[in-house]
């Protein structure tokens, strides 16, 4: 349904922002990208979209080329921009109906998405009365009125309180299981990656750095971690650590931190082996890895961090 | 209580492409429904316009002891003011809309996008219409004479319309090029006003030094307003102004065409100018 072949972007400032990626969604898939600001995660959604235009490489959205046929590509897909993108002054129908119109949907379909969307009563208000949330859940109504094939969610939910996230996380799940929709979105949060996504494309500047499903990423790192504080640089108790056989080439070092998969050995060996080697260790723990450790380990920063 | 309420449901998708006339009438009752809600687009240029044919004008007549017919004259020449600050203010609209509306979402729709140019083009030509109505009818309610000679009127709404386009292309093109509504401000009195006082507005370009009356020649405002003078009052004299020829259709015909050049390229620019823009 969408397939991305060496796509790159250079600004004419120069920057880089995407670095010739390659990727290929399937029918019914949700994909993320996931990564900080700056990795190339909305330049990628803008070249998609044909808001941006691509230095070189290709991109398809259901056999359309995005750069040759933008009208055909547009005309199967909608999008959610990650800042509100709406007519405050117009009342929330009226944003409905002007999305229906230019995409040639028919309107009752305003009213069952309104109601789906819990914005029934709030339709016939202007916008600009409207809560972040609220108006968080019309766009999202909006981008589905034209029934896309493919979907574009761009940080969805960015700014949003706590509560509406999940909600809106429950309806991108919904949304998912029907199983004929297509849906990239771009996300910082790992746990809506985790939650929604078949697989997941880690982005560091401008690149692919890893892409699997979420499990695969995290199986990387073995069943387990050990997490090591240290007292100085970690960097120099990693090494000890593989002179000594503890550690292989996917523990790594952040600041004081070392972290040490356990791909092929036991926790408590493990931790036997360190108190030997007499570090100057003043925490450790063991815990499942995340998608955060894979990150950490592809990028070398944490993606709360970085964001 | 849970505010989304389930996930809707999704029909099989498929592929629809709206025609050209449809979107564009979409896109051009946005923009109407827009401006009605922006009292600043629809009245703020009419009030210069209207202080001057209806105050200054007949106080120059009495301070300079001119005839009536000075005031139908600058009347007219208000309309050179009208169409500018009118298409400008509507360009603010375009800033507005890139800056906290819905351009993004109109960009990802499936139509060419030098629809959304046109859209808006629509509507100024409305709102334009719209105001130079109000403009004459209150110079004719304040007993300025005009002399409309039947189907000459019809170069009078021809002049209208092109300046209107012409100018709408230049408001579109500056707006696509500043970032910032306050530069864009900054800007109108340069392009939007300046040129009024040198296209024989108050009086005729032969009476500025040579080299202006040069300028003014090639101002396509100057074009229109001595196409608005022939086809409102039957005052040819801003044609001869120009052209120096004896036949005044022949002369109305030239600066036709000259007025009729510069909306087609001005808003084709405007057209080149937003695409190349909206997409980084």
């Amino acid at each position: 349904m969408i397939e991305v072949d060496h796509l790159r972007k250079v600004y004419p400032d120069g920057v880089e922002a995407v670095r010739g990626v390659s990727f290929t969604v399937e029918p019914g898939e949700v994909f993320a990208l996931l990564g900080p600001n700056g990795a190339g995660k909305s330049t990628t959604i803008g070249m998609l979209t044909t808001t941006v235009m691509p230095t070189s490489g290709s991109a398809r959205l259901a056999g359309h080329d995005v750069a040759t046929d933008p009208l055909a590509a547009r005309s199967v897909s909608s999008v959610v921009f990650q800042e509100p993108v709406v007519d405050r002054p117009l009342t929330g129908r009226r944003n409905l109906e002007l999305h229906a119109s230019l995409w040639q949907t028919p309107r009752p379909r305003i009213a069952e998405l309104a109601t789906a969307f819990g914005l029934e009563d709030m339709l016939d208000r202007p916008v600009e009365s409207y809560s972040g949330g609220q108006r968080r859940r019309l766009e999202i109504a909006r981008a589905l009125l034209s029934e896309p094939q493919v979907l574009f969610l761009d940080e969805p939910t960015v700014g949003l309180d706590s509560r509406i996230r999940h909600e809106l996380l429950d309806v991108i799940a919904g949304l998912r299981n029907r199983g004929n929709l297509t849906l990239l979105l771009t996300t910082h949060y790992l746990d809506e990656a985790e939650q929604l996504c078949d697989r997941v494309a880690i982005m560091h500047r401008g690149e692919i750095v890893a892409l699997d499903t979420p499990g695969a990423l995290r199986a990387s790192l073995g069943d387990e971690i050990v997490e090591l504080r240290v007292d100085g640089d970690g960097e120099s108790v990693l090494t000890r650590l593989r002179e000594h056989g503890v550690a292989d080439a996917t523990a790594f070092a952040v600041g004081s931190t070392v972290t040490v998969p356990l791909v092929d050995r036991g926790a408590a060996t493990t931790l036997a082996e360190i108190e030997v080697l007499e570090l100057p260790v003043t925490g450790v723990s063991t815990r499942r890895p995340t998608l955060d450790d894979v990150y950490l380990r592809l990028t070398g920063g944490r993606l709360a961090e970085a964001a | 209580m849970s505010v989304v309420s389930h996930a809707p449901t999704l029909v099989s998708p498929r592929k629809r492409r709206p025609s050209r006339t449809q979107s564009l009438r979409t896109l051009a009752g946005r923009r109407l429904a827009l401006t009605a809600r922006t009292p600043r687009e629809l009245v703020v240029p009419l009030l210069t316009p209207v202080l001057f044919a209806l105050v200054i004008a007949p106080a120059l007549k009495t301070a300079l002891h001119t005839s009536a017919a000075y005031e139908s004259y600058v009347a007219i020449g208000t309309v050179g003011l009208l169409v500018p600050l009118n298409t400008f203010f509507l360009g603010l609209g375009v800033i507005v809309d890139r800056e906290s509306g819905a351009q993004r979402e109109l960009l990802a729709a499936p139509v060419p996008r030098g629809l959304l140019v046109l859209g808006n083009l629509v509507v100024a030509l409305a709102v334009t219409g719209l105001q130079i109505a109000t403009l004459v009818g209150f110079a004719v309610a304040r007993r300025i004479h005009f002399a409309v000679h039947g189907p000459h009127v019809l170069w009078f709404l021809a002049a209208v319309v092109l300046l209107t386009v012409a100018m709408y292309g230049a408001a579109e093109t500056l707006a696509a090029r500043i970032p910032r509504q306050e530069e864009y401000i900054a800007r109108i009195p340069a392009i939007a006003i300046a040129p009024w006082f040198l296209a024989g507005s108050l009086f005729a370009i032969t009476a500025m030094p040579v080299g202006l009356t040069w300028i003014a020649r090639f101002l396509p405002l100057t074009h229109a307003l001595a196409l608005m003078r022939y086809g409102l009052n039957g005052d040819s004299s801003g044609l001869h102004a120009i052209w120096r020829m004896g036949h005044a259709d022949d002369m109305a015909a030239l600066s036709l065409l000259v007025l009729a050049g510069s909306a087609l390229l001005l808003i084709r620019v405007a057209i080149r100018v937003f695409s190349r823009s909206a997409t980084a």
